[in-house]
């Protein structure tokens, strides 16, 4: 775990956050845009939590207990959205 | 009967009685570590040892058991007769919420957690919970948090809207009495109680088991506990969202749940549900584990199928949270998503089947004794299956419809949740001479027992038969009024049974005979190789399972002594496990703390805040100097707390068997199990965000802020932040204390910096007319990111503490502080990177 | 009377119980109770019998005492476990067909009629509002009693004017939650002409012991005469009496139905 390696991953996480904005900005239909924001969230989050969390090189049970809840919100969310009636 | 005296015969404990309780206090108070003796007012003030806690936990959970039983009484009489006047109508239904709030929470999983407390270190291995000032924590933020309960009752009354707290009626609008806030800040301070406890739990359990003791091979009770975390740590952090969501409509003015066009009331049936169903499991599963361990011990059997009987529990645990919509079946949920939930529901009655077959058929062969303990276990389990029977009926949704709302309901959940209840009140017989060092008095025992068993069938069959009551109503149709009248007669008789149980356990503990180790006979588990009580430090040698049975290995050297050692029979085996207590008690000289008043004072510190808060709307000097005197001694104990960390020492390493854990040092694994509740903690907001913007209709939600900019710097500032963090902590692997203290202080700066930012965003809307009441869009906006501020204060604040220790040169040598903040520190700007476009781009 | 009409829009399934909604919830209802009671007092007497006949007698050397549970041992299941499967595989059986059976009752509940015969269907709304109900007709009109026509499908549209509450007519086997913002339907049909009583079964507040409403089943030339009148009732109250019953209610919504409205009555009940 060295510093330069810290220093890509910082510099690829300021890019991809600039990228969302400029994803917003240019247009696109408004669920590709989304999409295309949300995954890029997606990704931000994995590199902080695989390295500056450092699960990578943990042991992987800690990633699944994470997991775990991740899970239960989403399950949460997901369920809770797609419960409603039409309005 | 003629097995009462025999276990003192025949199973070594004579040995035992070698070691008096007054004995080991004398011998224990020369090696305490600043513990003061039982017969000390204060030791119970500083105790951080488990089985001192989980006394305390027994008695305070009996103390509400108490008070949420006069009540139940209250209630009962006010039933005698249709609309009845004893109480007012508000006095009634606070009556009933408080109840139903007291048992549920303040009774029923402290209760459990006393054994939890006492047992499961030693049955594990263990000599204590792995964070013992955190173990006492969770004790006085549960006192604490019930007494701030009990003063609502004085402040304009106390919650009334049920314990489900349905909204909208949870609202100032509907219910302006400051009481009802500080109910529901009770019970987020309970929350935070059972959200560091199960952390503690999890880090004990997974890591803390002796050699030998693989999960697998884990006693019953240990895994009743065990998954009862589990679901603790998110089945809560759901709840904590809901609570601060509600806390928040109530002081601060945000409108989750009033903004009824958007859906707000049926969001908080599922985030109350999507807590409250595994909070089921939550409060049965102890009980079940207890049952688990009593039928095998009094039936002298081990339990038929202990591999599916685990399975089945580890199943219902995970889908515990597949099932909170069949809680909503009459709300305006879709068609397939009854489907759905009908089937998960089914889906988890079915493992119960399981685990009822299991124990019943463990009574095959067996050679039962009739004492206490099983009496209750056995009447638990008969109490269950009627509890199950009538719960099949509320699965079939048809069935659901005209249920709903009625007593049948509240029959079938006391049927299984006092059938939890009756499972405890077994373990309390079956622990109490391993506890106190006393036997009990066996007949007053079954007299319990039997005023017990008639007294509940008394109360909630009827419940059965006049079914059609509607349910928190007290005018009911005349021709039910038998019923209920039997009912509240069962009621006074069950609650004068545990007059008959206060009244044996005290004397008992005064001229009760002496228990040996091993009072029952059959045991298998660890807690009963040591004495009654057993000492401070639990055990008399490392405690292990290599060698296929419980051993004690003398610390310095791996020469088994003790039970295994000695010849095959069950009578010398305790007996030589006692033996080696003589040795090692003067040969243990660990440096484990057993004392801190920190706990104490964070918890009257969080007590005066919450207290503060719940009044502050009003405004009143009293309220606001409560909040800030708490905040200040918040401040000044968490400060004590962490400088106390460098002198006070917890049960160290190595450990046995630590699966799937290995290699995750005890307060790593403990952070990230909080970041875990956390995720869902944070989880739960967003979901509820999405829900009430599906609600509205997605695309035509307005986004708060006019410009994601000031959102993207923020993220860039957060990101950076991140970034120094990592720095900090190559720092201080590297030995350098200047670039420690420089990182730690551009972290703050930063941190500094993103505040100010959001500050000023924040200013700007506030001046355009948009703040926390304007509108749901606003409401969620500002509460979740305020939320993600918060937990960014907490973080400076830490850092703070951190580049003053840096500065006198900290962590040089050990950085692992640094890098445990730093867990908490990115978490928190992972959060960002989804609050950022959810609330600023789309 | 309904039988031609479900044969039309369901394929029949003479096991799954139609018809009105006490004919379902009896049928339903009384199959659960004896299977449960049957299950009932099997499992707890054979529990019973198998305690009381394994008990201890004391006498050990009688018993043998092989392989009893040590102190220390490490735990291990007793026995195969083929019996559990056996019970556990028919329970599981029973269940699972119980529910199965019941589900197509739910489907049925859920949406007796068709599109085009909902026309028939007399649709009603209601509106809870803290302490009382009231039921607005399709001619705009409204009551603090429901009065309905026998023998003929009614469709409840059922929202809150302020909280949480579930209207439920226990007798007519017709009940559905009651939620601010939202709507939600029931439906029943009404054989017997008579009195019945509606209640609130979501505590909503000081007052919801009292939250009933009177339901008045009348004869279909009767209700077309009440239904008829309704307009030239001033206040809006469909029968005279109907004020006298609700005397708590009719204040609340006489100066209209605004949450704020009603909230604040019920918060001076509340701090006093």
């Amino acid at each position: 775990m060295n510093t330069r390696l810290y220093t890509v991953i910082y510099g690829v996480l300021f890019v991809f956050a600039t990228l969302q904005v400029a994803v917003e900005f240019a247009g696109l239909d408004y669920w590709t845009a989304f999409g295309v924001i949300m995954a890029l969230s997606a990704v931000k989050a994995l590199l902080v939590a695989a390295y500056f969390q450092h699960l990578r090189y943990e042991p992987r049970a800690i990633t699944y207990v994470v997991t775990i809840g991740l899970v239960a919100a989403l399950a949460l969310t997901l369920a809770a959205a797609y419960s409603i009636t039409g309005t | 009967m003629s097995d009462d005296t025999t276990p003192r015969e025949t199973d070594g404990g004579h040995a035992t009685a070698d070691l008096p309780a007054t004995g080991d206090h004398v011998h224990e108070s020369s090696h305490e570590h600043g513990l003061p003796p039982m017969e000390s007012i204060r030791r119970w003030f500083v105790t951080t040892n488990h089985k001192d806690v989980g006394i305390l936990y027994v008695v305070t959970a009996l103390f509400f058991l108490v008070f949420g039983g006069v009540l139940a009484l209250l209630i009962r009489v006010q039933l005698l007769e249709p609309g009845g006047t004893i109480l007012t109508d508000a006095a009634y239904n606070q009556a009933v919420s408080s109840h139903g709030l007291l048992m549920v929470f303040w009774f029923l999983s402290p209760f459990a957690f006393g054994f939890a407390n006492y047992v499961v270190p030693l049955q594990i291995g263990a000599k204590d919970l792995a964070f013992p000032r955190l173990n006492a924590l969770s004790y006085w933020l549960y006192l604490f948090s019930g007494v701030l309960f009990g003063i609502s009752f004085f402040q304009g009354g106390t919650f009334s809207g049920g314990w489900t707290m349905y909204a909208p009626l949870n609202v100032p609008i509907y219910m302006p009495n400051i009481g009802a806030t500080t109910a529901i800040l009770a019970l987020l301070m309970f929350t935070a109680s059972v959200t560091v406890g199960s952390v503690n739990f999890l880090t004990t359990i997974h890591r803390m088991r002796a050699p030998g003791l693989t999960l697998r091979r884990m006693p019953l009770f240990t895994w009743t506990i065990l998954l009862t975390v589990w679901m603790m740590l998110f089945a809560f952090a759901a709840l904590l969202a809901a609570l601060i969501i509600l806390s928040s409509d109530r002081i601060l003015g945000t409108v989750y749940f009033a903004a009824t066009d958007a859906g707000g009331s049926v969001l908080w049936a599922h985030l109350f549900w999507f807590f409250g169903h595994p909070e089921v499991y939550i409060v049965f599963f102890p009980a079940l584990g207890a049952m688990a361990e009593i039928f095998q011990t009094f039936t002298g059997r081990r339990i038929v199928g202990r591999k599916w009987f685990i399975a089945a529990m580890v199943l219902v645990a995970l889908q515990s949270f597949l099932v909170w919509m069949h809680h909503m079946f009459l709300t305006s949920i879709n068609l397939p998503v009854k489907t759905l939930f009908m089937a998960t529901t089914i889906g988890i009655s079915l493992p119960f089947d399981l685990m009822v077959f299991a124990l019943i058929y463990t009574t095959i062969k067996g050679r039962i004794r009739f004492k206490t303990p099983f009496l209750f276990a056995f009447g638990a389990l008969a109490l269950f299956i009627l509890g199950g029977i009538t719960g099949v009926f509320l699965g079939a949704v048809v069935l659901d419809f005209e249920f709903r709302g009625t007593y049948w309901v509240v029959a079938h959940f006391h049927y299984v949740m006092v059938g939890g209840v009756t499972g405890l009140v077994g373990a309390i017989y079956y622990w109490y001479p391993k506890m106190t060092g006393r036997m009990y008095d066996e007949f007053l025992g079954k007299v319990h027992f039997g005023m017990y068993f008639v007294g509940f069938n008394l109360v909630y069959f009827p419940m059965f038969l006049a079914w059609e009551t509607p349910r928190r109503v007290f005018d009911y149709p005349a021709v039910f009024q038998p019923w209920h009248q039997l009912a509240t007669a069962g009621a006074f008789l069950l609650g004068a049974s545990f007059l008959v149980m206060f009244y044996n356990f005290y004397v008992s503990l005064v001229s009760g005979e002496e228990a040996a180790g091993d009072p029952w006979r059959y045991v298998t588990t660890a807690e009963w190789a040591v004495p009654s009580p057993p000492p401070l430090e639990n055990y008399p040698g490392r405690p292990s399972y290599d060698g296929g049975s419980l051993q004690f290995l003398e610390d310095m050297g791996p020469r088994p002594s003790g039970i295994a050692a000695a010849d095959g029979s069950g009578e010398t085996r305790s007996d030589g496990g006692v033996a080696a207590v003589d040795g090692a008690l003067t040969g243990e000289s660990h440096e484990e703390s057993h004392a801190s008043i920190w706990p104490f004072g964070i918890s009257v510190a969080g007590f005066l805040v919450l207290l503060g808060l719940s009044g502050l709307p009003s405004g009143a000097t009293l309220y606001v100097t409560l909040t800030v005197a708490g905040f200040g001694l918040g401040l000044y104990t968490l400060v004590g707390m962490a400088r106390e960390s460098q002198t006070f020492h917890g049960p160290s390493g190595p450990f046995g068997e630590s699966w799937p854990f290995a290699r995750v040092e005890n307060t790593k694994l403990g952070m990230w199990f909080f970041l875990a509740s956390d995720v869902v903690l944070f989880g739960a907001f967003i979901g509820a965000y999405v829900f009430i913007r599906v609600a509205f209709g997605w695309s035509a939600w307005e986004i708060v802020p006019h410009d994601p900019i000031p959102g993207l710097m923020n993220t860039y500032i957060l990101l950076t932040s991140s970034f120094a963090v990592v720095l900090a902590m190559v720092a201080a692997q590297k030995g350098s204390r200047n670039g420690l203290v420089v990182s730690l202080l551009v972290t703050l700066l930063l941190g500094v910096g993103f505040l100010g930012n959001k500050g000023i965003e924040w200013y700007e809307l506030y001046h355009e007319g948009q703040w926390l009441s304007t509108s749901v869009e606003t409401s969620t906006y500002f509460l979740t990111t305020g939320l993600h501020a918060a937990h960014v204060i907490v973080g400076l604040v830490i850092v703070c503490y951190m580049l003053v220790r840096a500065w006198g040169g900290a962590y040089l040598d050990d950085d692992r502080p640094v890098e445990y903040f730093g867990l908490y520190w990115h978490f928190v700007d992972i959060v960002w990177l989804f609050l950022f476009p959810l609330f600023y781009i789309l | 009377m309904n039988g031609d009409v479900i044969q039309l829009v369901v394929q029949v399934d003479d096991l799954i119980p139609r018809g009105t909604r006490m004919n379902v919830f009896e049928s339903i209802y009384w199959v659960f109770i004896a299977l449960g009671t049957l299950v009932g007092i099997i499992v707890i007497g054979y529990m019973t019998y198998s305690a009381y006949r394994y008990r201890s007698t004391g006498d050990h050397a009688a018993d043998g005492d092989d392989d009893r549970p040590y102190l220390g041992e490490l735990p291990t299941g007793g026995g195969k476990g083929r019996k559990l499967f056996l019970s556990f595989a028919l329970s599981a059986v029973v269940v699972i067909s119980l529910i199965v059976w019941t589900y197509g009752t739910l489907l049925y509940v859920e949406s007796p009629v068709s599109a085009q015969e909902a026309d028939e269907e007399l649709e009603i709304q209601v509106v809870g509002q803290q302490f009382a109900w009231e039921f607005i007709y399709p001619n705009g009109e409204s009551s603090f009693e429901l009065h309905v026509p026998a023998d003929q499908r009614v469709r409840l549209v059922v929202t809150s004017d302020d909280v949480f509450h579930n209207f439920g007519i226990p007798a007519l086997r017709a009940k559905t939650d009651a939620i601010p913002g939202q709507t939600t339907e029931t439906w029943f049909i009404a054989e017997q002409p008579g009195e019945y009583q509606a209640h609130c079964y979501e505590l909503c507040g000081a007052g919801h012991s009292g939250m009933n409403a009177k339901v008045v089943v009348m004869e279909p030339s009767a209700y077309e005469e009440w239904y008829a009148s309704m307009g030239e009732n001033a206040s809006g109250n469909g029968s005279g009496d109907a004020s006298g019953e609700n005397a708590t209610a009719t204040p609340t919504a006489g100066n209209g139905t605004n949450a704020s409205g009603t909230a604040s009555t019920n918060a001076s009940e509340n701090t006093s």
